[in-house]
């Protein structure tokens, strides 16, 4: 048999208790509820989604202008427009059903108890495979980075999220922080089963005609490939400072750029702003990740994981696989 | 229909005056299914700059051969790229999106309003309204002449087509919506309003349209990230009867056009 018609490569992963049937999450707020590319690429081919970041109520977010492309980015400030919980849960969830991936919940609060009370509605819900709480939106007045910003009240806010829920519950940090690693400490002890990392880089795009923000909000968030370098160094530092996996976020648009992740040592990656420039780009990483380890010889997408060689540090070597 | 997400060929490439090109282009769903004030996302080649798509109205559909044609003014990187593309070329393009323009009831003529580039999507809308046995008549405003690049498809329609400009170059001496007016102070039929163009237009004929109570539809020109409603970025500030508190709604999925009266202009009361 030549190598050619090998068996697939696998691709399956487990993320602190999630089972992925591979390591492609769509990022929360560039993949809206999931439903709105139903039609467009088959959602049962990713590992996983999570949903625009929720709130006990339906918020309006930001004014206009939201966007600006920047070099090999894209700087926003939506200030997380969305349905609500419960409109999630009562009109989105029963739709997304029908396919065969995680679903996950981006679960957002002004205040702890609202984080917690979110986490209790979404608990109760069918069809949800995890949640991820967003302590590091940099577009929000209270709560967001807020949260994320503080050890203390990361800790605080994870530790009330287990509290509400059975489900995998996954902090997503802020890199518009000193260390990250902190963080990731403060959420493996406050109880979190993975981290996701990272959250959108505070930035400032400033028009000089008009000598104002380009953003009606003032700053955004930076993400897209002008991130991933600063992406990659965080999960990594994350990686080696928790037990509990971590999922790597920041500019991911090819395989190349996810297998940076996997091999910094992320166990799934997040697939955000890309999801805008080609819906298309699942099947392309995908497809890229499986013709790598068979590149490489390897039978199973985890026996890359955290394999860096990086210079004066030892190579992991319980390999997942 | 849902939109598809391809890669589109570049069939040929027609150069008009100044910044203004003409692109056809094979993509065998949009060439099917699009309807007038619908649009594409579409991005030349693979090239990681600019990291976006754009969106363009779509002209001209012809089914037969499976292509489209995009009517572009070239201002940036975005339309400077596929205003570069050579036959054979590859786009990456996803359509068609948004909701399309709304047919006057029978017996009304509809006054199409173009500012620049928006006279795009009124092609095929005037081949849509003549199929159907409706009358249309087109406004078309630019600061020039040369800014007037789509006329003679309408006068091949037989579409009356009135040309205005700002420097006097060409037709009406002056703002398009002033030649609407005129033509509205001479007309006594029933006629509902089209607009496309720059929002400083489409807000004049807004309340042109209100101050003569008018049925006015307004095709909107956000900047927009995605196209399918998941980047927020191109939300209008709307209000409805149906739904009188203020709210945003994505222009790419819920427009890009509108009903005139719903949308809370900037500076008016209520504007964000
Ligand atoms: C529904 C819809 C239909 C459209 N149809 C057409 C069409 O048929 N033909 C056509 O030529 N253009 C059309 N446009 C506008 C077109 O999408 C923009 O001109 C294009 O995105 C500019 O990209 P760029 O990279 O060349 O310029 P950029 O470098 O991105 O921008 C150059 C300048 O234009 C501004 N700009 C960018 N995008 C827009 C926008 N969408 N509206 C207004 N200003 C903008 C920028 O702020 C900047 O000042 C349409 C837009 C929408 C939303
Ligand atoms: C338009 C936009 C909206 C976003 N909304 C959210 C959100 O609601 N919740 C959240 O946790 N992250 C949100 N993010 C951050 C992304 O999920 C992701 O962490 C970030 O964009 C980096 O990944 P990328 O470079 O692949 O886009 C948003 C990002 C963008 C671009
Ligand atoms: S363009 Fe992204 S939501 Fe409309």
């Amino acid at each position: 048999m030549t190598e050619a018609i090998a068996a697939a490569p696998r691709l399956a992963v487990e993320v602190g208790g999630l089972r992925l049937k591979n390591p492609l999450i769509a990022a929360s707020g560039t993949f809206g509820y999931g439903v709105e590319y139903a039609g467009i690429l088959d959602l049962s081919s990713l590992g996983g989604l999570v949903s625009k970041g929720l709130y006990l109520a339906p918020r309006d977010g930001c004014a206009t202008p939201r966007i600006v492309e920047t070099p090999s980015g894209l700087l926003n400030a939506i200030g997380l427009q969305g349905v609500g919980v419960r409109a999630f849960v009562e009109k989105v969830l029963p739709a997304l059903s029908a396919y065969d991936t995680a679903v996950l919940v981006n679960v957002c609060g002004d205040t702890v108890e609202e984080y917690a009370e979110v986490t209790r509605i979404v608990d109760q819900a069918e069809g949800v495979a995890g949640v991820e709480i967003n302590i590091s939106c940099p577009n929000v007045k209270k709560g967001g980075m807020a949260f994320g910003g503080d050890p203390r009240m990361t800790s605080e806010v994870v530790s009330a999220v287990r509290k509400a829920t059975r489900l995998p519950v996954i902090p997503k940090l802020s890199p518009n922080v000193a260390d990250i690693a902190v963080f990731a400490r403060a959420s493996e002890e406050a109880g979190a089963d993975a981290v996701s990392c990272i959250n959108t880089v505070l930035g400032l795009v400033v028009d000089v005609e008009a000598r104002r923000p380009r953003l009606a909000f003032g700053t955004g968030g930076l993400s897209g490939p002008a991130i991933r370098p600063i992406a990659v160094r965080m999960a990594w530092q994350a990686a080696r400072a928790v037990k509990i996996p971590v999922i790597g976020i920041g500019g991911i648009a090819c395989a190349t750029d996810a297998l940076e992740f996997l091999i910094a040592g992320c166990r799934a990656v997040q697939i955000g702003t890309a999801n805008f420039v080609d819906p298309g780009v699942y099947d392309r990483v995908r497809d890229g990740l499986a013709d790598y380890l068979r590149r490489h010889g390897l039978d199973d997408i985890n026996r890359v994981v955290g394999t860096l060689r990086y210079p004066g540090l030892p190579v992991a070597e319980e390999l997942g696989g | 229909m849902t939109p598809i997400n391809k890669d589109a060929v570049l069939v040929s490439r027609q150069p008009l005056g100044g910044p203004y090109v003409l692109l056809t282009l094979r993509h065998a769903e949009v060439a099917r299914a699009s309807r007038a004030g619908q649009f594409v996302m579409i991005k030349a080649g693979t090239s990681a700059e600019p990291p976006l798509r754009r969106p363009f109205s779509i002209l001209t559909v012809d089914p037969a051969a499976e292509t489209f044609r995009l009517f572009l003014k070239t201002i940036g990187a975005g339309t400077r790229a596929l205003a570069a593309l050579a036959p054979g070329d590859l786009a990456q393009c996803l359509g068609p999106l948004g909701k399309p323009f709304t047919a006057p009831p029978p017996g009304r003529e509809a006054l199409l309003v173009a500012g620049g580039y928006g006279i795009a999507p009124f092609h095929l809308f005037c081949e849509e309204l003549l199929r159907a046995g409706g009358r249309a008549r087109v406004f078309y405003g630019g600061r020039t002449a040369a800014d007037l690049q789509v006329r003679e498809p309408f006068a091949a329609m037989g579409v009356p087509l009135v040309p205005t400009t700002d420097d006097g170059s060409l037709g009406h001496h002056g703002r398009v919506t002033e030649a609407v007016e005129q033509y509205l102070d001479a007309k006594t039929g029933p006629v509902a309003l089209y607009a496309c163009g720059p929002d400083a237009m489409l807000h004049a004929v807004a309340r042109l349209a209100a101050r003569r109570s008018l049925p006015a539809q307004v095709s909107l020109d956000p900047w927009m990230g995605c196209g399918v409603g998941t980047c927020l970025g191109c939300v209008v500030w709307t209000q409805s009867a149906a739904e009188p508190r203020a709210h945003y709604r994505c222009a790419c999925t819920e427009g890009p056009v509108f009903d005139a009266r719903e949308v809370v202009w900037p500076g008016e009361d209520g504007a964000r």
